[in-house]
């Protein structure tokens, strides 16, 4: 079906691709892995006609295809669903389905002809959509939806899926994997970029395994005997060594001392955190859980001055503390790493020294007059320390792998020297190795007399790094519990006390 | 929100307070609506300033407004003073070929309307018999000009420099289009033909009346040609002819060295050029009335507003010359 | 390395072989009669060749990584460089149609007339790279160009804006202006950061305020609007004096305006790359979202740039009063689109973050030569419009495909 073999890109500096091959097969699910970095973008979007490949083929069913622009790709069969959607949120779903390509006569849309075939496509994947919905208004999931029934109208025969369920809840995912089931039935080959092992070894057929821009090897997922891969295979593949523990090992325990003490907390927005209580002490990594909604994000962001508070009270190392501003909290020594790393963390177009001192500047300035050796200095030590892989500090933060720019942002809280770090999913979109990287950083920190408030999605993760856990739903605090009591169960059972179930189960 | 009804109401309030206030000042006595075309233009500044004395001066009451250099702005503009009752309107039209439309409101409501400075088509002019105009004949100022650079060169045999009998100039023009600019431009070269010296364009440009870009101009014409084969500067006005002056200043020339010394004219005779010309600087200026010309404006439109008969105030029945004045090196008054 | 060290060696020779062109034609012009021919050509060579030659020995041994980065196709360099090239090729045609091009004197005007251009362009630059615009730049040159001129009429010329005013000392006038500009920049900067205003409306509301602040000024008793004029030679001085004229037989001096704009240029420099200051605006034009997070105070950095800003077009505007003895006050108008062209055409990135101090050199610099060009070749001024407006669509569009190449 599609054949690439032996592409090679580079960028200034960097060789992004070096001979890689993926084979994919009419009527399968091919799993394309490897950490954040490997290459796995750059290869789709040569593929896609987005980058231009300096050497390799690629052949369409048996014959050579030249591919040089999104639309080329599109009209050869292949579409692909991005990771992150950008639908035209003010116009109609079927309008965005049908983008690009309205049927209609002479330049006249054709609204009915357009609004009966996306009903029949959303009634073939089965999606209980009106068409007529705006877009903006849609669920990720959805979109999502809506991005695979364009390619299927499309009569695609290849179709990429970017991590497509970074954002699902797992009925979603389920209602994904069916569609998916579906149309390879139909003959229909996808590509499958994701780093949710257990979702691989589910839903894919054969698995292609990349490694720094390398080609590293191509297995099915069940052998001829009809036995399954690993997991760790898989990942000692990726990674290239052994993973024994996804988790550094935790030594010593959070002191006595509290060092925030928050009461009572409400935000100014009604439907933002209410009444949140609690202490974090020293040298204690406090998870906070909950499912998307439970204002975790915002509830942090206030704490750090981005947003308001209306009342309740705050302690900071003893000393009433008030949010006034980010400089402010940043001077009484608190720092946050945020959510959105391209939206609210990284400068894309600065190099990574600036991206690094950025919050430390005034450290190192004279009256406003800097000083750039005590800079560069320092955001070398520090990039080193937490491992950065870059060709130097002059390279653009926006030239770097996810979890590369993530480490970046570690530095550069870690130059301020903060008390307090704030976390808000610190590994979201990072490979395994570099996943295991920070878990060490955030060790170090914590020895170090530090203390971190995490926030994150990923259940492991929370069990496997917080000292204790404080679950939040729908803004409200539902519960903590203290290390050794954590199960799954108890901590999906604390995110889902909606205020209105609750109430109906006490009835 | 409340807070956004009580602002209203001040406002709305406001608003009616300064209207029955402006039309209460406009109870008695004559009262004149005068648009000028753009306020910004310095000429035109001296000009509203002799039609505001002249009207103290008259008893009348002189409404000014803005026309942005807009002619739509202009006509909505009539269209107001005509709502709120004046008795005669001094029109300084934006664009001149387009003053029917003006005239035509003011046929209408019947009052009488006084053209400044810029001359609408004596075909338009015709169609209203209450149409006046005021002004000076702008070929005149043009005339004047080159009369002052050819009584220059007959009088010294040395401004020839290259002896060869004509008269190599740069010609500093204004706004493309503007009548000023293209009668001043033609009657000047006219004149000094007519004084039996050949006029030669070596170089010409449009500066916009303004000193800056006259200045610029002049700079790379003096660096392109050579300050050595130019003879004269002949400016469309004062500001651009003092630019052109800076920028010989800056090459040495013009500085009292009779040796370095091209003679620059411009028409309009403000303060600066008199200024220039008293330290030899420049040669010579025309001097556009602006103060005869408001006060004349404002004195016919009163007798207007009071029915009282023009016949002998204007000539062809419509118009009121008022001559330029020549001020050279030396002459001046 | 081959590659690398032959364009060093390419660099050096080319600049030598100028040179010896220059030195030969500089005693050759006046026995075979050339000098009505080629002006001061061979003081031009010399020049270029020293600097060529100087910059090909002086550079530094590339690393590995670097060379990679610099190795630029042929087309590639065409592309990055078509401005600069159609700006040469123009400059020899200029040359040929009229020989007195090659002029020091002409070079020097060229360089004057840039210099009040360039402080504007390195001020407007500042609200560019947060992704901003300033359209009252304009208005603001004006404003100080009266200001200042007002208050330094000679005692005994007729028509003075201030009739009693004594003869203050040269300073005051224009720190007045200065800080009368800066109270508006303050006001641009108030509504851009304490309302979110889009600094394009936000400017285009001051800019009218100026505008009409300044002709009220402009228009008091007993000046009523006439041109400001009669200026006091010693403020005249400060932008009509010449530096070294005379040091040799036929040369012009040096513009005072010249000196004056590379101090600026410097201290910009600094500004924006050694101090807090700077680099605050270059991630506020970044990312501004993670300026916030990373506890950078936004609002007193946009305060800071916009006074910053309006204090250069400040000084601009007082420069362009005394090189011109006089102000009217529609000087400075539509400036501020020639700078924010120029800015863009010297890589200034209208979606922020991305402008340096020599790209804006050369931008101010290609636009002055280009039209001062224009100009000395008689090209008809609707002309000169139609190139200008190509040279700017050009300019952003090869930038553009900079930034999006594959």
């Amino acid at each position: 079906m599609l054949e690439m073999k032996n592409i090679t890109k580079t960028f200034p500096g960097v060789k992004a691709l070096d001979n890689v091959n993926l084979n994919v097969r009419p009527g399968t699910v091919h799993a394309l892995m490897g950490e954040n970095g490997a290459g796995k973008s750059t290869l789709m979007k040569c593929l896609f006609g987005i980058y231009e490949p300096d050497g390799g083929e690629i052949f369409l069913e048996g014959k050579k295809a030249e591919i040089h622009s999104a639309r080329q790709a599109m009209d050869k069969g292949i579409a692909m669903v991005h990771q992150e959607l950008h639908p035209i949120r003010f116009r109609s779903v079927m309008e965005n389905v049908y983008l690009g390509r309205f049927p209609g006569h002479f330049g006249v849309v054709d609204h009915k002809a357009m609004y009966e075939k996306t009903k029949a496509l959303f009634e073939d994947l089965e999606l209980d959509v009106d068409p007529l919905a705006l877009a903006g208004e849609q669920s990720a999931a959805i979109l999502q939806m809506m991005e695979i029934a364009r390619a299927v109208d499309m009569k695609a025969k290849i179709i990429i899926l970017d991590e497509p369920t970074s954002s699902l809840s797992d009925r979603e995912v389920d209602h994904l994997f069916k569609i998916i089931n579906r149309l390879r039935a139909q003959g229909v080959a996808f590509v499958y970029i994701s780093h949710k092992m257990k979702e691989i070894l589910e839903i894919s057929d054969e698995i292609t395994v990349m490694r720094d821009g390398t080609y590293v090897g191509t297995w099915p997922v069940t052998d001829s005997n009809g036995e399954k891969l690993t997991i760790d295979f898989i990942i000692k593949q990726m990674v290239g060594r052994e993973m024994t523990n996804q988790f550094p090992v935790r030594e010593g325990k959070p002191s006595e001392e509290v060092v925030l003490k928050v009461e009572n907390v409400c935000s100014t927005a009604r439907k933002s955190f209410q009444n949140v209580s609690f202490e974090l002490h020293r040298q204690e990594i406090l998870g906070i859980g909950g499912l998307v909604g439970a204002q975790r994000t915002e509830f942090v962001e206030a704490l750090f001055g981005l947003r308001g508070i209306a009342s309740g009270t705050i302690t900071l190392n003893g000393k009433t503390y008030v949010n006034k501003s980010p400089g402010f909290a940043k001077s009484r020594g608190l720092a946050l790493l945020t959510e959105e790393r391209r939206a609210t963390g990284i400068f894309g177009i600065l190099p990574i020294l600036e991206n690094t001192v950025i919050a430390h500047q005034k450290h190192y300035a004279h009256f406003g007059v800097l000083n750039d050796s005590r800079r560069r200095a320092d955001a070398d030590t520090e990039c080193k320390k937490l491992n950065v892989k870059t060709p130097s500090l002059n390279t653009l933060i926006q030239n770097l792998s996810g979890g590369n720019q993530q480490k970046v942002l570690i530095a550069r809280w870690l130059l301020t020297n903060s008390d307090i770090l704030i976390l808000d999913e610190p590994t979201r979109g990072i490979d395994v190795g570099a996943k295991y990287e920070i878990y060490n950083i955030m060790l170090e920190q914590i020895a170090q007399g530090k203390s971190i408030i995490m926030i994150s999605s990923e259940m492991p993760e929370l069990m496997g790094m917080s000292d204790r856990i404080m679950v939040m739903c729908e803004g409200r605090v539902t519960g903590f519990l203290n290390k050794g009591e954590y199960t799954q169960e108890k901590i999906m059972a604390l995110a889902t006390q909606f205020a209105g179930r609750k109430d109906t189960s006490a009835a | 929100m409340e807070e956004v009804i009580f602002l209203r109401k001040v406002f709305v309030t406001a608003l009616i307070l300064v209207l029955a206030f402006a039309s209460c000042s406009f109870a008695d006595g004559v009262k004149i609506g005068s648009c000028i075309y753009r306020f910004s233009d310095a000429f035109m500044l001296r000009f509203r300033n002799a039609m505001s004395s002249e009207s103290t001066k008259e008893g009348a009451e002189l409404v000014l407004a803005d026309s942005q250099n807009d002619q739509a702005t202009q006509d909505s503009q009539v269209d107001e003073f005509i709502a709120n009752g004046v008795n005669v309107l001094i029109i300084n039209p934006v664009d001149r070929m387009k003053s029917q439309s003006i005239i035509d409101k003011a046929k209408s409501a019947d009052i009488p309307v006084v053209f400044i400075n810029r001359e609408p088509p004596a075909s338009i002019l015709s169609t209203y018999s209450k149409a006046y105009y005021v002004g000076a004949k702008a070929e005149e100022s043009g005339i004047e000009a080159g009369e002052i650079i050819a009584a220059y060169f007959k009088s010294h045999p040395e401004a020839d420099k290259n002896k060869d009998g004509k008269l190599q100039f740069v010609m500093l023009r204004g706004e493309n289009g503007h009548q000023d600019m293209i009668l001043r431009s033609r009657y000047s070269v006219e004149a000094i033909s007519k004084a039996g010296i050949p006029p030669v364009e070596i170089a010409g440009a449009i500066a916009n009346w303004d000193k800056l870009q006259a200045m610029n101009i002049m700079n790379a014409f003096i660096m392109s040609i050579g300050p050595e084969n130019i003879e004269a500067v002949i400016a469309n006005n004062d500001e651009m002819a003092l630019g052109a002056v800076e920028a010989l200043k800056a090459n040495d020339y013009n500085k009292g060295s009779a040796e370095m010394y091209i003679p620059v004219v411009g028409v309009d005779a403000n303060a600066s050029a008199l200024d220039a010309m008293d330290r030899g600087e420049m040669l010579g200026t025309v001097l556009n009335d602006a103060d005869g010309q408001g006060a004349a404006a404002v004195k016919l439109a009163v007798m207007l507003a009071k029915g009282q008969d023009v016949s002998k105030e204007v000539t062809d029945g419509k118009y009121i010359w008022i001559p330029y004045q020549k001020i050279a090196r030396g002459e001046k008054k | 390395m081959a590659e690398k060290s032959r364009s060093k060696r390419l660099m050096t020779i080319g600049g030598l072989i100028f040179l010896a062109l220059g030195i030969i034609l500089y005693f050759a012009k006046e026995p075979m009669g050339l000098n009505r021919k080629i002006y001061d050509l061979p003081i031009f060579l010399i020049i270029i060749g020293v600097c060529s030659a100087l910059k090909g020995y002086m550079s530094k041994d590339k690393t590995e990584e670097e060379a990679a980065l610099a190795g630029k196709t042929f087309a590639e360099f065409l592309t990055n460089n078509a401005i600069l090239l159609a700006m040469l090729v123009l400059v020899v045609v200029i040359c040929i149609l009229q020989p007195r091009f090659m002029q020091i004197r002409v070079a020097l005007d060229i360089l004057t007339q840039s210099s009040t251009k360039l402080i504007m362009a390195l001020g407007i630059c500042f609200t560019l790279l947060i992704a901003g615009t300033d359209l009252s730049a304009g208005r603001m040159v004006g404003l100080a160009a009266v200001i200042s001129a007002s208050m330094m009429q000679t005692a005994t010329y007729a028509n003075r804006f201030f009739p009693d005013l004594p003869q203050v000392a040269v300073w005051m006038p224009i720190i007045i202006a200065i800080i009368a500009c800066m109270v508006f920049g303050a006001l641009n900067g108030f509504l851009v950061a304490k309302y979110d205003m889009h600094p394009f409306i936000a400017t285009l509301a001051v800019q009218v305020i100026i505008y009409g602040a300044c002709s009220l000024y402009f228009d008091m008793p007993p000046n009523n609007s006439q041109p400001i004029g009669g200026i006091r030679p010693d403020f005249a001085q400060l932008g009509q004096m010449r530096l070294f004229s005379g040091i040799y037989r036929g040369f012009p001096g040096i513009s005072i305006l010249i000196p004056i704009a590379v101090v600026i240029c410097v201290i910009i420099w600094f500004i924006l790359n050694k101090t807090v200051f700077g680099k605050n605006v270059y991630a506020i034009g970044g990312n501004r979202e993670a300026a916030v997070v990373a506890g950078i105070n936004v609002f007193r950095n946009i305060m800071g740039i916009f006074i910053l800003a309006s204090c250069l077009y400040g000084i601009a505007g007082v420069l362009e009063a005394a090189r011109t003895a006089g102000a009217t006050n529609n000087y400075g108008n539509g400036y501020e689109l020639d700078a924010i062209a120029a800015c863009v055409v010297g890589g200034v990135s209208l979606n922020g973050g991305i402008g340096k101090v020599g790209g804006i050199i050369m931008g101010v610099l290609i636009f002055t030569i280009i039209q001062y060009g224009l100009q000395f070749i008689n090209v008809s001024p609707m002309w000169q419009q139609v190139i200008k407006g190509v040279i700017i669509a050009v300019a952003v569009a090869i930038d553009l495909t900079k930034y999006r190449r594959k």
